[in-house]
């Protein structure tokens, strides 16, 4: 049982303001799953649990910061809760719950409930089971596009995310907003990391 | 910057009305004001004051809360041109609310409309060419459509003539079937583009690449700033660098002190007294207040937009012109054209890795049309002919690398690889059954009748795709691309806007509804110089020859005025 289940059970989301004994029991049993230091506005505890940790899993801290870091998954649980429509909003939640139904079937627990190793096998599994995006031009698909799986898309979604954050965008990519003029060839050492603004 | 006058409350008698605020329209007040001449704009839209109304224009993605996605609702609002792939949380405010103004498409057709001051100049493509007399003579040579009634050498002054204002920069050729503008200095090639350059035309006699011609300044020019390489255009740009009615001929004209600018101001029609055989007024409907208002003028022009303008001059119906205003000949709302769109070829280019670039160029290159321009490069399975637009640039897609984690992470915000892709736009002939017509039974917010369209692209139309397709794979290949991908969307008309036609000029009243110098055939003090006055489409992005053929119009409309013959 998640937290916010158990919130909800024990009365707590109504406005009960007295734990009881067995509440306190009932919180402490939870105490080994994974826990949000947020509270998502679209996703539930357990949903948002899979994102932060696919996220951390794609995009890890290392030198620069990670996914998590930028708070991508608040990001996305944001943008979910406001851009998508209810058939978008019920798709996400349906993938993600398939997702994890998956990672109990052949990997024995919720995503968020397996090891490092495991996670990276599923990771494995899903990079070549979920699709290719197709050609480009000019922001718009070209040529044939094939269906794209949830890991497809969540990933994504997930550089999107990471990518035009503020931290990642101005400290890590090459910023430069008002460029000025056009160098057509400059030695790529000169700029580093890619540009930022597309 | 003055702010407009916008009080049309006293005065509803003007020396002239010009209806519409973009590409044209803006030309068209400028030219008028700047000739003495009470000018009246009535915009359907709101005021868009250059700088001073460009919302996003400085916004990085982090600045909008959803980083350029969409509300449901917006979406809602935008539910047909989303399709388009342009509409985004940074200029979503510049595009017309599809709810509140529908069309019926009896076939796709996506209509993209720009609903305040400026209009679509605020979001065009600034592609800015010369047509030829390959182009004026094509509807003659080969049969389709009517005769246009002018030749280059009509027009070719007043190219000159708004370029010098406007600020196009470009490389010159020296083409006939691409005329030389008069250029500030071109954008920049970059070394991918240069490389794919040197073998295309080494191996294609006869082909060029060069840096695209565009309205966008590459120096400072009549006290606009140059293009800062931003390619933020489409949100407004600060600095004016594009030509666009907000930056470039409404201010102009507002410091003639001659210009009124009504905004919310829906035409409803074009008065038309039987008696004395000419327009007297517009009808208009206040957008918010849904008053109606009637304006008073000698010299009226109509530059609502290609359809827009048709659809106005069909609602503008008297005695004398019971199918709408000019229509005599029966072809008001037909001849509908577009250009075609998204049929090219994209690749990967090795060998560049150590290369890149500074600054966002908002332009790409262009490959002149080099079919059927004369009788070597004449083709026997389509008529007419294509140019390309395209580019190189580092970008891949980063989702589809099979990996994740440490290494993977440092990976994506390195340069990714460099593609080159070619994107052709084909000449649609003028058919008769390509139309719009008046639909009673959907109304708009306002009570008005709406359009139906009923458009397709046709056999030649589809022959010249193939061609662009298999032109664009081959040239990709000469060229040495890897991973090459032969593509077309096959794209509905609309999608290129670059709508043309429904009230071609024309010689003869019989089968036209414009003569040689925009007037309406019957109604000689009503002009039309946007895209619906088009005769044949070219292959070439039209907005420079609307700019043309409304500041020429607008000579004659003021020399005919004081000879007192309109």
């Amino acid at each position: 049982m998640n937290r916010r289940k158990a919130l909800k059970r024990a009365g707590l989301l109504a406005g009960a303001t007295v734990l009881t004994p067995s509440v306190f029991s009932l919180l402490q049993s939870c105490q080994n799953e994974p826990r949000l230091d947020w509270q998502p506005q679209f996703f539930t505890e357990k949903e948002a649990t899979t994102v932060s940790d696919l996220l951390d899993m794609i995009l890890p801290r290392t030198e620069t910061p990670g996914a998590l870091d930028v708070k991508a998954d608040m990001f996305i649980d944001k943008v979910v809760a406001h851009t998508y429509d209810e058939n978008g909003q019920e798709n996400i939640r349906n993938q993600i719950a398939e997702f994890n139904s998956n990672c109990v079937e052949n990997f024995g627990g919720d995503f968020s409930n397996l090891s490092k190793e495991k996670k990276v096998e599923v990771l494995k599994a899903a990079e070549t089971s979920s699709g290719k995006f197709g050609r480009g031009v000019w922001g718009t698909g070209v040529g044939p596009q094939e269906p794209i799986g949830f890991y497809r898309a969540f990933k994504s979604m997930a550089i999107w995310a990471y990518t035009t954050s503020e931290e990642i965008g101005e400290k890590v990519l090459s910023y430069d907003p008002i460029p000025g003029g056009y160098e057509p060839c400059k030695p790529a050492s000169e700029v580093g990391n890619k540009w930022s603004l597309g | 910057m003055a702010n407009y006058n916008i009080d049309a409350k006293k005065e509803t008698t003007y020396d002239a009305i010009v209806i519409g605020s973009g590409i044209s329209g803006g030309w068209a007040a400028k030219e008028l004001c700047e000739k003495g001449l009470k000018t009246l704009v009535l915009e359907r839209g709101k005021i868009v004051e250059h700088v001073v109304d460009y919302p996003t224009m400085n916004l990085d993605p982090w600045d909008m809360d959803y980083r350029g996605g969409l509300t449901p609702e917006q979406k809602k609002k935008h539910y047909k041109n989303i399709r388009s792939g342009w509409v985004g949380q940074d200029t979503e405010h510049f595009w017309a609310d599809d709810e509140a103004n529908p069309y019926t498409e009896e076939k796709p057709f996506l209509w993209l409309r720009g609903h305040q001051m400026g209009g679509k100049s605020l979001l065009w493509g600034k592609q800015t060419y010369r047509w030829s007399d390959l182009d004026f003579e094509a509807n003659a040579r080969d049969g389709h459509g009517v005769d246009w009634p002018i030749r280059y050498k009509d027009i070719e002054p007043w190219y000159t003539y708004v370029e010098k204002f406007a600020g196009i920069s470009g490389e010159p050729l020296g083409l006939p079937q691409l005329p030389d503008s008069h250029f500030l200095p071109p954008m920049e090639l970059n070394c991918v583009e240069k490389h794919v350059k040197s073998r295309i035309e080494k191996d294609f006699p006869g082909r060029n690449m060069i840096i695209g011609r565009v309205a966008h300044l590459t120096q400072p020019h009549n006290g606009r700033g140059q293009c800062q390489y931003r390619n933020r255009c489409s949100r407004g740009c600060p600095y004016g660098a594009y030509f666009s009615s907000n930056a470039v001929t409404l201010p102009a004209a507002n410091a003639t002190g001659n210009l009124t600018i009504r905004p919310h101001s829906i035409v409803q029609s074009v008065i038309y007294d039987d008696k004395k055989g000419k327009a007297t007024g517009v009808r208009i409907i206040d957008a918010e207040t849904n008053e109606d208002i009637e304006y008073s003028a000698k010299i009226i022009f109509v530059n609502a937009s290609t359809l827009s303008t048709t659809q106005i001059l069909m609602n503008s119906v008297s005695d004398r012109f019971e199918n709408g205003l000019g229509n005599d000949s029966g072809e008001l709302g037909h001849n509908l054209m577009d250009h075609t769109y998204r049929v090219g070829a994209t690749g990967k280019v090795d060998g560049f890795d150590d290369k890149y670039y500074k600054g966002r160029r908002p332009n790409g290159i262009y490959i002149p049309r080099y079919v059927n321009i004369d009788e070597k490069s004449k083709s026997d399975k389509f008529l007419r002919g294509f140019g390309y637009q395209g580019g190189g640039y580092r970008g891949g897609n980063a989702a589809n690398i099979e990996s994740f984690g440490a290494e993977y992470k440092d990976n994506i915000l390195k340069p990714g690889p460099w593609e080159f892709f070619i994107t052709g736009f084909a000449e649609c002939l003028p058919y008769h059954d390509n139309k719009i017509s008046l639909n009673k039974d959907v109304l708009d917010k306002w009570g008005q009748p709406t359009l139906s369209i009923d458009a397709e692209f046709k056999e030649n139309e589809k022959a010249l795709n193939k061609q662009i397709q298999e032109d664009a794979v081959q040239m990709l290949e000469k060229a040495g691309l890897k991973d090459i991908l032969g593509f077309d969307n096959e794209h509905p008309p609309g999608y290129g806007v670059h709508e043309m036609g429904t009230a071609r000029m024309g010689h003869d009243p019989k089968t036209s509804v414009l003569n040689k110098f925009n007037q309406v055939h019957g109604a000689e003090n009503v002009f039309v110089t946007d895209g619906a006055s088009m005769t044949s489409s070219s292959c070439v992005n039209p907005s420079l020859t609307y700019m043309a053929l409304t500041a020429r119009a607008v000579d004659h409309a003021v020399s005919e005025s004081k000879k007192r013959n309109i």
